[in-house]
């Protein structure tokens, strides 16, 4: 069940000065973080140095073609992954390589920019400080020494989506996957980006537009 | 500095009159396909965005092949609109001027290398062309500035449907053809540019026995 509250996973206050209650805002850029920030999918990059690779690879197939929906998907995921220690995990995630264009676009407009990913709050901490923007994930349950005990809530992207429209008077999406459908149906401008692998027909088929890399991404974000 | 730095590319249509089965842009001509050629027209051009439509995953995988940073932008509605409106949606969001052109045609290089030097900020200008067919759009002139579309009654020149224009001018569009459109900005500044439309079998004939004028063995292979 959604809790908003526990969607969001927020920086202190004083890193999050544009929301005002009440006013809405221009423009806000809704990214996903997998494969269209960072330059690997970070779920599959844990699973292999963890040497559960083939596990995940063809669960990720089988969910980036809409076969297994995300939910479903997140969960098992979840289960493969959960017995590797958070600070693994999070040691991995902290490597990871972004798009250099899209990394600087969100840090030179960090108020108006976040990120809506299905992955998991605890897992990905690592890269809220990195980005310094206000991020949408899933969330896990822990126990009082900080261990994850389970899944608490999983990203529907859609719901992250309403909450930055009710902010924003418009909104963008960006994204690679099939699970941004749900958020690119709820924004004003959608673009599937194709930076690190060709984006799914059904993603295509409900957007504006098509970054082909972060460049072009960017050059759009800055007219819009 | 270049005045041109954004340029849409129009590529959604059928094609259908060519009759090849495949958009346009993407039918080969010496081994190399027409959007290629025109990116190769383009590569000072920062900002290049294609509209794309019929068949739009094989346009989209020819444009990273050859140019990943050309933005792609969808028209969904392409086959109950014209081309005007992939213009509008091509230059959404761009402030200032940008030049339009079709994405099923072959340009003699330098002369659209003057034709991108010529233009200007805040004066549009339209591409014409040495009237070639029947079937295309013509136009009177008067001291330089085109002062009149027509379809029939063959002039020397004609539109080449390619233009540098301020991007206000797609504000508001009706489903009309671009020049039907253009009509309420005339009169229009003209340059000419050795082009040739490929909308037909003859068209693609003609092109073949001129290909002399557009290099296309540099980008074979």
């Amino acid at each position: 069940m959604y809790r908003a509250q526990q969607h969001a996973l927020t920086l202190p206050a004083a890193n999050d000065t544009g929301a005002v209650p009440g006013h809405k805002r221009g423009t806000g850029f809704a990214f996903d973080l997998d494969g269209t920030i960072t330059r690997a999918e970070l779920l599959p990059m844990i699973a292999s140095e963890l040497g559960l690779e083939a596990e995940m690879r063809l669960l990720t197939e089988l969910t980036m073609s809409g076969m297994i929906p995300f939910e479903d998907s997140f969960r098992l995921r979840f289960a493969i992954l959960r017995s590797a220690g958070l600070d693994r995990i999070q040691s991995i995630v902290s490597e990871v390589e972004f798009d250099p264009d899209i990394e600087q676009f969100i840090r030179e407009n960090r108020d108006r920019c976040f990120v809506v990913t299905g992955n998991l709050d605890l897992w990905i901490a690592p890269l809220v400080e990195r980005l310094g923007c206000r991020f949408y994930t899933s969330t896990a349950t822990t126990d009082k020494d900080g261990w994850v005990t389970g899944l608490d809530t999983v990203m529907r992207k859609n719901v992250a989506g309403l909450e930055l429209k009710d902010e924003f008077d418009r909104l963008v999406a960006i994204g690679d996957g099939f699970n941004d459908v749900p958020l690119f149906d709820v924004a004003d401008i959608g673009i599937a980006f194709t930076g690190l692998h060709s984006a799914p027909d059904a993603l295509v088929s409900v957007s504006n537009y098509v970054a082909l890399d972060g460049k072009s991404l960017c050059r759009l974000l800055n007219t819009l | 500095m270049p005045s041109v730095k954004h340029a849409v590319i129009a590529a959604a249509g059928l094609g259908s009159r060519l009759g090849h089965g495949k958009p346009k842009c993407l039918v080969e001509i010496e081994g190399v396909k027409i959007i290629k050629h025109l990116l190769s027209l383009l590569k000072d051009v920062e900002d290049v965005r294609v509209i794309v439509g019929f068949e739009e995953k094989a346009v989209i995988s020819a444009i990273r092949a050859i140019r990943p940073d050309v933005l792609v932008v969808r028209n969904p509605g392409f086959r109950s609109t014209t081309t005007l409106h992939s213009y509008e949606l091509g230059g959404r969001y761009i402030k200032g001027d940008c030049l339009f052109m079709d994405g099923d045609m072959l340009v003699e290089p330098e002369s659209f290398a003057a034709f991108l030097a010529s233009c200007e900020p805040g004066v549009a200008q339209l591409g014409i062309t040495k009237t070639k067919t029947r079937d295309a759009v013509f136009l009177t002139r008067e001291d330089g500035l085109a002062v009149s579309f027509r379809r029939d009654d063959p002039t020397e020149y004609e539109w080449a449907n390619i233009a540098w224009l301020p991007v206000d001018y797609f504000a508001d569009i009706g489903n009309t053809a671009v020049y039907e459109h253009l009509r309420q900005f005339l009169p229009i500044r003209t340059h000419e540019v050795i082009a040739y439309e490929i909308d037909s079998e003859q068209d693609l004939a003609l092109a073949r026995d001129n290909l002399h004028y557009f290099n296309l063995q540099a980008l074979a292979g």
